[in-house]
């Protein structure tokens, strides 16, 4: 990577500025991203201080908007946080990507981290580090640390913006479809080959045709018929003289 | 709600996102199988591509492929710009140019 022959310190270091630099990218998106959701949450009945607590603390978007409407309903407690464990069930399979690579820190650094590997902490780490760089640690937690922290400090930003702003902006603006931008532009170059084209075709049919499905647990029948289609793809043309896909 | 028990459910959510996006964080040294280990890598592409598509695909509680469907036709004008570009946020700003323009037009 870098023939500087820096210690162990060093690399960390320099690894933590890549990981801030490749989420800066990201940043815009997620600044408005965050602010939508901070004002959706005021404009719902929080008042401003129970929203900011949410935000700080829970720091989970698609299960606080989904949590919302119970809380205001007066819900029971065990009901809202059932549905907050519904919603944030997709992220079991996310940390399946990205965790085992930290193996090697203490539990509770461990259980620290996880609570930040959020969506585009997990599409950015494993294209600078793949399954078969696990057992090899430089970098990775400053990689990860760059990344995590940068999104959380986006998020919140935009967040409180969002809070404090909600009942200057008016929704119709749709400020928050740049959260989807971001993770479209995020998308296409993970698309490296027909395998994992095929599991984002039906990935994105599934949940198309799962949208009704309450809790967002359409989410993840998509993401494991996805893969499911994916390693399909991948066996049909993975045939011994087929010629190798992988661009 | 009083201040005590909005904070008291608040830190049972957080303990749901703790839980969630540190299973296997916590289970890291558990051994994984090799096929696991290789499904496990279409995992960004596909959950990414899962939570997008409902944005763009399903408008007021309906799949809708018209020209009304003022974000699905942002979101292939962002995808085209991103192609040329290779730019997420050039990406990001011609998809909202498009969107707003169409917005306002309609």
């Amino acid at each position: 990577m870098n023939p500087l022959p820096a210690d162990q310190a060093d690399r960390e270091k320099i690894a933590l500025r890549d990981g801030i630099r490749t989420c800066a990218q990201a940043m815009p998106g997620l600044l408005a991203w965050g602010a939508v959701t901070g004002m959706v949450l005021v404009q719902s009945g929080l008042s401003i201080w129970q929203a900011i607590a949410m935000t700080l603390i829970v720091y989970a978007g698609s299960a606080q908007l989904a949590a919302l409407p119970l809380i205001v309903a007066g819900a029971p407690i065990w009901v809202i946080v059932l549905t907050t464990l519904l919603v944030n069930f997709r992220f079991v399979i996310f940390s399946a990507v990205v965790g085992p690579h930290f193996a090697h820190l203490h539990w509770t650094r461990r259980l620290w981290y996880g609570y930040f590997n959020a969506d585009l902490v997990m599409a950015f780490f494993p294209q600078r580090f793949p399954a078969h760089t696990m057992g090899k640690p430089v970098g990775k937690l400053g990689y990860f640390k760059g990344l995590a922290y940068s999104t959380w400090w986006a998020w919140e930003i935009g967040s409180l913006i969002g809070i404090l702003l909600a009942s200057q902006i008016p929704t119709s603006w749709g400020i928050g479809f740049a959260g989807t931008l971001v993770l479209l532009g995020m998308t296409i170059p993970l698309i490296v080959n027909v395998a994992t084209l095929a599991g984002v075709v039906v990935a994105s049919v599934i949940s198309v045709a799962a949208v009704g499905i309450p809790y967002k647990l359409g989410l993840v029948v998509a993401i494991v018929g996805g893969i499911a289609a994916a390693l399909v793809a991948d066996r049909m043309s993975s045939s011994p003289d087929a010629e190798e896909r992988a661009s | 709600m009083n201040a005590f028990a909005y904070l008291m459910l608040m830190a049972m959510m957080a303990a749901t996102t703790f839980l969630t996006r540190g299973f296997f964080f916590m289970l890291a040294r558990s051994r994984m199988p090799a096929w696991l280990q290789h499904a496990l890598g279409y995992v960004p592409a596909v959950a990414l591509a899962a939570i997008v598509a409902p944005d763009l695909l399903v408008s007021g509680g309906s799949v809708s492929l018209s020209w009304t469907n003022i974000k699905l036709i942002a979101g292939v004008a962002a995808i085209a710009f991103f192609l040329r570009t290779r730019h997420v946020l050039a990406t990001l700003v011609s998809g909202m140019v498009v969107f707003t323009a169409l917005r306002l037009a309609m």
